[in-house]
């Protein structure tokens, strides 16, 4: 989410920057009270316009060159005649309200346009130049905080493109690397497809579209994680792309799918969205950052955005024409599209003016002739140009003819179509498979666990009913409630990746957040029972406590209890902080302070009463497990008196005199008492998870504003700006253990 | 350059040397391509000083290769008969002369990565070479200085500023003689030659920083390995993960330095349009064969000549990538299984046979054109002629200097990046206030006598683990390291000294303050040398679980690697595991005389630092105190009686005696750190280097007909390299 909007505010400033003053004007919002269909949403400020006194232009075009294709349709509209999703746009201007006395910003200005089903359209510009800005507009999915005027039109009606109704296949790839390419769409299928589906059917439609993305050679490849070698980046870009059109939408999204793609994979994606356009029928609109040529050769219709205005909208093979017409042609070896950027990013004036800073005057500097121009001036030129050419008149008939057309479109369910149950089983099901692949979620604490239950076995063997015993029995009930639950920690990375995928998929509403929180529980079950179960059966037969079997379950079934309490709040630390060292912080100092409270290090009686006593050390469990572990243990054991001869010492008395704890309440209260904490703990997972839902918004705009303010009270700001394309788009997504600076930082 | 004014009068003329090197060049670059070579007068004199101030000719680089063939020696997973040699390159030949920019292109796994790590003798322990490499006609080990190698990732400081990392660096590596007004106008130089001016001052940024972007991040990778001015320049993918504009930007800089007469040879994946056009000579390469070696600006002709010509319209890198990458096959294949409509793609003279095939054929074309055989003739040229030996060594700064520089910058950035300390600090606090109050005025009653052992262990054994927070600083920090340290920038020593020194004000104030909240809200054992005691101990404990940590975090990998990657977590919680382990045998969960001998109680108590400490901090608290007893008629208990009694410690040692041994062990932990750095860069590669030796051998012995005898020779004297070879033929994942 904040991701999503760091980039907006960054393209936005990106625009300010390369803004002219002149064309500072004021933004006409029109309000439709009396429309029918719910454009506004709630808070939503997105308004769309319904004339066209766009200006001048618009006449213009119609007397003028029109007449050219006054007879026929133009292409483009005969695509449109062929039904399916026909998305028109017209005079789309958004606008960040300045807050606070600063400048309204515009991220695009006055943009038309038009998508028709069989093609593909690529939205291209530099960095900031509003292509996602122009992306998000169409999808529906822009920040509330960003006014769009304008008209954007499915089928020529209205209607409010939101979550469901159109697939948005995000840049960043969010899958579990452990499931194959297979399971991943079948349980993506099971969650989102009507439960009245069978079986064969969910299976034909899984089979359908791995073939149509081309996945069936590595269907049963794992995808891979920062463990597990997998699938390639294209193949998971693809992957991605099939979980999107599962449902069959008739319009897809798609935000730079080519990212971090070499020339064979991108060509492999883009040569697939083809297919989905042509066989499918599909309107499919892409923004492309830097494609090369062959993924260039591709695409059908081209929108060159630069700093929010249109420098062309048109069929990508005449683009180059147009350049050639106003000044720019594009040299023989050359990539179009490396060509148009090269033409509108202002980022080459900033290289330009500091190399001639540093450089030597060159005698070979005039090897390009495009630095006879600032980029600024020819982007000017170019801008002016378009909206005055034949191109711009074929675009704006072109939309007129579509939005003449009568086109149905099938009402597409919101969100998941299957069951609170079929949810709830597939979740689990998927989480479990999930968790007994990754070896760093479960595996590697079992091991660990092991371990140190030898160890403690080992240091406590046999410890005895001696007077030296009564401590030793006390400190061993202490390190296992304490330091066994703390190794609970060591699956924090797998949490995050878990809350980032629910994250993602809660966006698009396949699931609710009840289904969820269940189906951890219950898939994680197994395993903690496993762990627990085998920690505590190595150290209660080594350390020989009280033999019965009544008494080794309660010893189990305690460590369970803490074991999953201590998940619970894992869990919850990380839906509070994304980031993973402030959660392994946060996480160890909570528990530690556990510890400290639990009645180990101070006995309860003598903790400070108030915050400690009550009401901390009632919140934790571990007080309650460790009660419950000395009761479980002692009572009716007799332990040799410090001085020989006097009378041995009963547990009862060691518990109410030596621990301070009363006797009132039976082990099994206090046991039951730590699963009360799980659910408790689980039910605050639910709120927080809630909450954050609930509060995102508002900390977006937050966030927003925040971050403009930084950003303006840096000095170098525009240029760094311009320098760097700070946008977060650009930079290829890092797996989780480069960001976090973890990964090995010696050679191996 | 005016900035410079006010320094002083050597100032003013160091910086006019900059200028006029830079004016001369300018002059003198005229005819691209030819062998221009004015040295500038700057860099002349640290040539000068090398070479004992006997004028050098021409220094510039002249490299060549003939026949180069690289073997790499694949593990088969740890099984006897599982590994198999593959040849990487195949018999390539080439050159590279001053003033001109060479780019290796090739798709992913072709080669491109291991040729330019082959040229810079940095291949890895498993990769043997065969073949010549010639500079200057003579065959050379290129060592650090006179080449200089730019890898793809930028680890950079990130809490320093553009200048401070570049003059931080000039300091470490130029000599001390050189005046400081010298060094810094050839920091400015090195800046302004860079186009590094405008972000002179700001922070590089990391995790938590947001600072410099990608392309000046790069470029101030380069300004760092030009600043000893060496003549041949290697450089890993520089343009990756830049968008088109830096990418542009840093390749421009490339031609640059180029042009003022050094040689620059950089691999290269997918350039931009723009890019492409400014190499002067291309390497095209496919599964380790020369596809086309020779003028950038001919390719074109040789694809046209071949029977590929570029179609107009089209980036010809993106078409020569096209034509010789053979995942497109693959992705043909995918799509055809998958098409249900063909598109007529009519023309394009690629869409009618394979890519194996396209390659198969450039590569016979090229075995048979000029281009092949001029190639062949400059290289013998250039063997024949014997230049100048280039030789500039690493570092040239004396050992103190290094220390003081590293100590001074390492300073810096603990006391700039908030992830490194200060977080820890307010850690440190927030905990030790929820101990101060937990255990408030614990006083001289029956219960304080467990309450004040559990105290003591507590702080002992959480508040250090809570030292883990920083944890990815300090990675951060080694990797920068690993760098530096590979290009010969300086010693491990002087890295460990360095470290240990400027992590001291910190840690000392991180103590004291925690330290002294602790002390005066549980109301310890009054009196300034218990005081101080208690400081010292948790001072001593917190530096021994940090040089714990520093050993573990480079040991770890070399020897778990292979197991898990990735690891980090892993580490930190085999850490955690540890110190658990330690806490466990301290004293405090089971007494000292209950520990189980054999194992747990020596050595495992013994090594354990929460032993030492508690042993001290029970005897610093408690003896000399009076305890009340259970019963008020009951008499008094002494600290004395409690500490031998209670907590079986050993009251003839003095408490004194245990603090020391924690601080030797601080010294031993240290000493073990610089160990794991040298066996893990000087003992790991040789073995891992005679183990290919002998794999190699053993193929050998089935009837390989190749010899190795001297390839196996180089890999012992090679310097280490960062790339561990994994060849995959279905990697189609861009190098990140």
């Amino acid at each position: 989410m904040e991701k999503k909007e760091g980039r907006k505010i960054v393209e936005s400033l990106g625009c300010l920057a390369g803004e002219r003053d002149e064309e500072e004007e004021e933004i006409e919002i029109e309000q439709h009270k009396g429309d029918g269909t719910d454009l506004g949403g709630e808070e939503v400020e997105m308004e769309y316009g319904g004339g066209r006194e766009g200006g001048g232009m618009n006449g213009n075009g119609n007397g003028g060159g029109g007449s050219a294709w006054a007879g026929a349709l133009s292409p483009a509209a005969r695509y449109a005649e062929s039904g399916g999703a026909s998305l028109t746009w017209e005079n789309l201007t958004a606008v960040l309200p300045g807050a606070g006395g600063r400048a309204t910003k515009k991220l695009v200005q006055g943009l038309y346009g038009y998508a028709v089903p069989g093609r593909v359209v690529a939205i291209m510009g530099p960095s900031g130049s509003g292509k996602s800005t122009l992306l998000d507009a169409l999808s529906g999915r822009l920040a509330r905080n960003v006014l769009l005027t304008g008209k954007v039109l499915l089928n020529g009606k209205k209607r409010r493109l939101d979550y469901g109704v159109v697939a948005y296949v995000t840049q960043e790839n969010v899958l579990l690397g452990t499931l194959t390419v297979r399971e991943t769409v079948t349980y993506s299928a099971l969650l989102r497809l009507p439960s009245t589906m069978s079986k064969a059917e969910v299976r034909r439609v899984v089979d359908d579209t791995l073939d149509e993305m081309g996945l069936r050679e590595c269907a049963d490849r794992n995808i891979g994680n920062w463990h597990l070698r997998g699938i390639s980046g294209g193949e998971k870009k693809r992957l991605s792309i099939a979980l999107e059109i599962l449902t069959r939408p008739r319009l897809l999204f798609l935000d730079e799918p080519t990212s971090g793609l070499d020339s064979a994979a991108a060509f492999s994606v883009i040569e697939t969205l083809r297919q989905l356009a042509v066989d499918g029928g599909r309107t499919i609109v892409s923004s492309v950052h830097q494609p090369s040529s062959e993924v260039f050769a591709l695409f059908d219709d081209l929108c060159l955005l630069s700093s929010g205005e249109c420098v062309y909208f048109g069929d990508a093979k005449l683009a180059p024409q147009f350049f050639a017409e106003t000044g720019f042609p594009c040299p023989s070896r050359r990539n179009p599209s490396d060509h148009f950027l090269r033409c509108v990013n202002a980022d080459f004036d900033d290289v330009a003016a500091a190399m001639k800073g540093s450089m030597k005057l060159r005698a070979e500097a005039d090897f390009d002739p495009l630095l006879k121009y600032s980029t600024s001036e020819i982007r000017e030129r170019l801008v002016d140009k378009y909206r005055i050419s034949e191109y711009a008149m074929m675009v704006r008939n072109t939309i007129h003819e579509i939005s003449k057309i009568e086109g149905v479109i099938e009402e597409v369910v919101m969100g998941s179509q299957a069951s609170w149950c079929k949810q709830l089983t597939t979740l689990t099901r998927r989480s479990f498979t999930n968790m007994s692949r990754d070896f760093g979620y479960y595996w590697l604490r079992i091991v660990i666990y092991v371990l140190m239950a030898v160890c403690l076995g080992t240091i406590y063997y046999d410890v005895g009913t001696s007077y030296a015993a009564i401590q030793a029995r006390a400190s061993c009930g202490g390190f296992v409630s304490g330091f066994m639950t703390f190794m609970s920690i060591g699956g924090f990375p797998s949490f995050i990746e878990e809350m980032k995928m629910f994250t993602l998929e809660r966006q698009n509403g396949h699931y609710g957040v009840a289904a969820y929180i269940i189906s951890n529980f219950l898939s994680s079950m197994p395993f903690l029972l496993a762990v627990s179960w085998a920690s505590a059966s190595i150290t209660y037969w080594m350390v020989k406590f009280r033999p019965g079997f009544s008494y080794f379950a309660f010893f189990a079934l305690n460590l369970y209890g803490g074991v999953s309490v201590i998940e619970s709040l894992m869990m919850i630390i990380s839906a509070l902080v994304p980031n993973f060292l402030m959660g392994l912080i946060l996480g160890a100092g909570v528990i530690g302070i556990m510890m400290l409270t639990s009645g180990f290090f101070r006995l309860l009686p003598e903790l400070p009463k108030i915050f400690w006593r009550y009401p901390v050390s009632y919140i934790v469990y571990g007080s309650w497990g460790l009660k419950g572990a000395y009761k479980n243990d002692l009572i009716g054991l007799e332990f040799e008196p410090m001085m020989p001869g006097q009378p041995k010492l009963t547990g009862e008395y060691i518990i109410t005199k030596m621990m301070g704890l009363s006797l009132n309440h039976s082990k099994w209260l206090d046991l039951s008492m730590i699963f009360v904490l799980l659910f408790a703990y689980r039910l605050i997972f639910f709120l927080v998870l809630k909450a954050k839902e609930a509060a995102a918004p508002y900390i977006r705009v937050a966030y927003t504003r925040f971050t403009i303010k930084r950003l303006e009270r840096r000095a170098s700001f525009r240029k760094t700006l311009a320098m760097s394309s700070m946008s977060k788009r650009h930079n290829q997504p890092h797996p989780m253990a480069v960001q976090e600076g973890l990964n090995s930082p010696l050679p191996y | 350059m005016k900035k410079q004014g006010g320094v002083g009068a050597a100032a003013v003329a160091a910086a006019g040397m900059v200028k006029a090197e830079l004016e001369d060049v300018g002059k003198a670059a005229g005819g691209a391509g030819a062998a221009v070579v004015a040295l500038s007068p700057l860099s002349e004199t640290l040539w000068r000083e090398k070479a004992a101030a006997e004028f050098l000719g021409d220094v510039s680089a002249r490299l060549a290769w003939r026949d180069l063939t690289v073997t790499v020696v694949l593990g088969g997973g740890g099984g006897g008969g599982g590994e198999t040699t593959q040849d990487v390159l195949q018999g390539l030949t080439g050159h590279a002369e001053p003033g001109t920019i060479t780019a290796l292109m090739g798709p992913s796994g072709s080669g491109k990565s291991t040729l330019l790590d082959a040229l810079a003798g940095r291949l890895a322990a498993n990769a043997f070479l065969d073949g010549t490499v010639l500079l200057n006609g003579r065959k050379a080990n290129l060592s650090f200085g006179a080449a200089a190698y730019v890898t793809q990732d930028d680890n950079l400081i990130g809490t320093l500023t553009v200048r401070e990392t570049i003059s931080y660096s000039a300091r470490l590596r130029l000599p001390d003689k050189m005046p400081m007004e010298e060094k810094r106008a050839l920091v400015e130089g090195t800046i302004v030659e860079m186009g590094l001016q405008d972000c002179a001052d700001t922070v590089v940024g990391n995790w938590h920083l947001r600072g410099i972007s990608g392309g000046e991040k790069r470029r101030v990778s380069i300004a760092l390995e030009i600043l000893m001015r060496p003549r041949l320049l290697f450089l890993d993918e520089p343009t990756s993960g830049l968008d088109s504009a830096s990418a542009f930007f840093v390749t421009q800089t490339l031609r640059g330095l180029a042009r003022d007469g050094r040689t620059v040879i950089a691999s290269i994946h997918q350039p931009s349009s723009e890019v492409f056009e400014l190499f002067d000579r291309l390497y095209l390469l496919s599964g380790g064969k020369t596809v086309y070696f020779g003028l950038a600006s001919e390719a074109c002709q040789f694809f046209a000549e071949a029977g590929f010509p570029c179609p107009p319209l089209r980036n010809p890198s993106d078409h020569f990538l096209r034509c010789i990458n053979a995942d497109f096959d693959k992705v043909k294949a995918t799509l055809k299984g998958s098409m249900k409509r063909r598109f007529e793609r009519s023309d394009d003279p690629l869409d009618r046979i394979m890519t194996s095939e396209a390659i198969r054929r450039l590569i016979t074309y090229y075995k048979n054109s000029q281009y092949y055989f001029s190639a062949q003739q400059k290289v013998n040229e250039m063997a024949r002629v014997k230049g100048t030996v280039l030789d500039a060594g690493g570092s040239q700064a004396s050992f103190w200097m290094q220390a003081f520089t590293l100590t001074k910058r390492s300073f810096i950035n603990m006391s700039r990046d908030f992830g490194y300390y200060w977080l820890r600090l307010i850690i440190y606090i927030v905990v030790t206030v929820c101990i101060g109050t937990i255990y408030l005025n614990v006083g001289t009653g029956y219960s304080s006598i467990l309450a004040r052992g559990a105290c003591a262990s507590f702080v002992f054994g959480f508040v250090t683990f809570m030292s883990i927070g920083g944890f990815p600083s300090f990675v951060e920090d080694m990797k920068v390291f690993q760098r530096e340290r590979l290009n010969g920038h300086y010693g491990v020593l002087a890295f460990v000294i360095s470290n240990t020194i400027s992590a001291m004000p910190f840690l000392i104030l991180i103590t004291f303050i925690s330290g002294t909240m602790c002390y005066f809200m549980v109301h310890l054992h009054p009196g300034f040398t218990h005081y101080l005691f208690f400081v010292l101990c948790l001072y001593a404990s917190v530096t021994v679980v940090e040089s714990l940590m520093m050993a573990i975090a480079s040991v770890i990998p070399n020897f778990l690697m292979g197991i898990i990657i990735g690891a980090g977590i892993q580490r930190k919680i085999s850490f955690g595991n540890g110190q658990g382990i330690f806490m466990l045998v301290s004293g405090y969960f089971r007494l000292p005389h209950d520990i189980p001998k054999p194992f747990w109680r020596y050595p495992m108590s013994y090594i354990s630092f929460h032993y030492w400490a508690l042993q001290g901090q029970y005897q610093n608290d408690l003896k000399g105190l009076v305890f009340d007893n259970q019963d008020d008629e009951l008499p008094k208990i002494p600290g004395e009686y409690i500490l031998e009694n209670v907590f079986q410690i050993d009251v003839s040692r003095s408490k004194w005696l245990d603090l020391a041994v924690l601080f030797s062990m601080i010294f031993i932990y240290r000493l073990l750190f610089f160990a794991m750095i040298k066996v893990s860069e000087d003992v790991t590669p040789w073995v891992r280097g005679y183990v290919a030796r002998r794999r190699v051998q053993a193929q050998q012995g089935k009837g390989t007909t190749r010899r190795r005898g001297r390839g196996a020779e180089l890999a012992a004297a090679r310097s280490p390299s960062l790339r561990a070879y994994v060849v995959d033929a279905d990697d189609d994942l861009p190098p990140a």
